[in-house]
């Protein structure tokens, strides 16, 4: 039993292919991201969701009903969207209310219900506010309690924290784990912030160019990236050349050490630049082999090299990935 | 340096001197004819010396009481009304649907808009007498000239409700009011509308001025609108169609300073609370 899916999407604008051959299938009450560059597809995916987009081909469906071509206002979905979207002439109270209101939800029902969101977003002073009155993190809360009061069957979320400063953006990315969790809302989040995907996901698709790259934990899609693009877009990556002169390895600059040992599966290279990041140092490498940089991880403290000294690198073996020339 | 700040003394009065210019080019004017309708003096005999005497309003409480006075005001008060409430049903939501579904066909609608700024309403008037013979069941009513009002007002009633779509996030707040479970009416009535207060005072308000002040077509169409009347009583009357003249500026003036007090008030708004701020709140 799925939730909300896909099926064989595609969807033009103009000459521009914007989904192509696009499945994906939520489980009931899974947060699944969608990650990808600008212009990949992940917000047309989500609007076609919403029904602010219909797909040239294929089929969404929501449970067993098929919803390609039902009005936005008849889908039951909840949104939450990159600009602030509250109703500025509506209070707080009023804004979270809107959706029970075109329910028409009793007036005792909607009161309590406004209530119980506001306390779920930790709002519940506020509602009597304006919107203008609050400051952008409290108004994506309140987005949030708005379409989270409606009891969607989905909620849909394009890149609600992309215009909040990364401390907020942080705390409130904690905050929406933490409610999708406790009230299990089937959820889609566009992101093109990979920390964001890793950090809230139950699953991730990484897009890329209209198509769905890979679906899989955070753990997949860091630890096994099923393309060269996968690996590349999530997290950092380094080029090697691979021992058979064909084509090339990516390997993570944690899978990379700094070894005192010499042999023929060590590289050698000059340290070009130590940067302290906290807890970890990043160490770059100019390997003499193709004279590429290759940054390497290792934790503050536990090596002590300086610009210009010479090292070698080793690499933790089945830990790369190949790319054909 | 003393030749900058003297510079900056003359940059600063400059201004000043114009504005003050400008408002003596308009002010006499109204002055010579508000002594014309209300000072009971020959016109040869004005002058300075008595700028203070005899002022009355004689003549405009005799313009009150001619028998066509109060039913020409409330046909063109019933006419604003109506081409107020068309013009908002019309603009609202073709507006609407040009900023969402055809970004591209804006400049084309603003260009149409403006033709009626461009046209003067003579050609309009044209336009009535070669179709008059065929409309006559339509152009009989004093409420025919609604339509005619509606174009006539276009380039400022468009331009209105244009910025006010502009000042908000149409889009964004349609697509919300829509996933919540809004029809396109409701989601018009509910979210749009309320978000355009001051853009729709505004539109209606200049609607209001330009039938108070339109004289051609009613005239031709043989329509006793109130300007009809003021040109009529003038020929009759001179000093009590100035008068009346006077009035119906004092009456579009208070207009335009209500349209800017109530934009005034909202965009005078408390500041949005800021990123410092923020973090004390959440973290």
């Amino acid at each position: 039993m799925t939730s909300l899916s896909f099926t064989g999407i595609r969807k033009t604008f103009g000459t521009t292919v914007a989904l192509e051959s696009f499945d994906l299938a939520l489980q009931p009450g899974e947060l699944v991201s969608l990650l990808g560059p600008s212009g990949c597809g992940k917000t047309t995916a989500l609007r076609i969701a919403a029904g602010f987009e219909i797909p040239d081909t294929g089929v969404v469906s929501l449970g067993e009903s098929v919803i390609t071509d039902t009005p936005a206002h008849r889908r039951n979905m909840g949104m939450v969207f990159q600009s602030y979207s509250l109703f500025p002439n509506l209070t707080v109270a009023q804004n979270v209310d809107f959706g029970l209101r075109n329910r028409k939800v009793e007036k005792a029902k909607r009161n309590s219900r406004v209530g119980e969101m506001l306390e779920l977003v930790q709002l519940g002073e506020l509602g009597k506010r304006y919107p203008h009155q609050l400051s952008g993190g409290q108004q994506q809360r309140v987005a949030l309690a708005r379409a989270l009061a409606v009891q969607p069957e989905v909620l849909l979320l394009d890149e609600p924290l992309s215009a909040l400063d990364a401390k907020v953006r942080s705390t409130l990315r904690d905050e929406i784990r933490r409610i999708q969790t406790e009230l299990k809302t089937t959820t889609l989040f566009v992101t093109h912030d990979q920390d964001e995907a890793l950090a809230i996901s139950d699953r991730i698709g990484v897009m890329s160019n209209g198509r769905l790259e890979q679906l899989g934990t955070p753990e997949d899609v860091y630890l096994r990236p099923a393309s060269p693009f996968v690996a590349r877009f999530v997290g950092s990556i380094n080029e090697l050349p691979n021992s058979n002169g064909v084509g090339k390895i990516l390997m993570r600059p944690e899978d990379i050490t700094i070894s005192e040992n010499e042999n023929e599966l060590t590289m050698r290279g000059t340290v070009t630049r130590v940067t302290f990041q906290g807890p970890v140092t990043i160490i770059s490498v100019r390997v003499d082999i193709n004279d590429q940089l290759v940054n390497v991880h290792a934790a503050s403290g536990s090596i002590h090299v300086q610009v210009g000294d010479r090292v070698s690198l080793a690499v933790t073996p089945g830990r790369g990935i190949v790319e054909a020339a | 340096m003393k030749q900058s700040r003297s510079q900056r003394a003359l940059g600063r009065l400059l201004p000043t001197l114009v504005l003050i210019a400008s408002a003596i080019f308009f002010a006499f004017p109204l002055l010579a004819m508000a002594r014309f309708a209300f000072q009971n003096l020959q016109v040869i005999d004005l002058g300075w010396n008595n700028l203070f005497e005899k002022w009355s309003f004689s003549s405009i409480t005799a313009s009150f009481s001619d028998d066509f006075f109060a039913e020409a005001l409330t046909l063109s008060l019933k006419l604003a009304v109506g081409t107020a409430l068309f013009t908002l049903g019309l603009l609202i939501p073709t507006a609407v649907w040009v900023h969402l579904r055809l970004p591209k066909a804006r400049v084309f609608v603003e260009f149409l808009t403006i033709l009626p700024y461009v046209i003067p309403a003579i050609a309009l008037v044209a336009g009535i007498v070669v179709v008059k013979p065929h409309a006559r069941w339509f152009l009989n009513s004093d409420y025919s000239l609604i339509p005619f009002y509606v174009v006539l007002a276009l380039p400022f009633t468009y331009r209105s409700i244009d910025t006010g779509l502009r000042a908000i996030d149409l889009k964004v707040l349609v697509e919300a009011s829509r996933s919540l479970g809004s029809t396109w009416i409701a989601t018009l009535f509910r979210v749009v509308i309320p978000n355009l207060r001051a853009a729709i005072i505004s539109s209606t308000f200049l609607t209001v001025a330009v039938v108070l002040g339109e004289y051609t077509i009613s005239d031709v169409l043989l329509k006793r609108t109130f300007p009809s009347f003021m040109a009529q009583y003038r020929q009759s009357d001179p000093r009590g169609g100035y008068a009346l003249a006077i009035l119906a500026l004092l009456g579009t003036t208070l207009l335009f300073v209500a349209i800017g007090v109530l934009s005034k008030s909202r965009s005078t708004r408390p500041q949005q609370v800021s990123r410092s701020q923020e973090n004390e709140i959440l973290v």
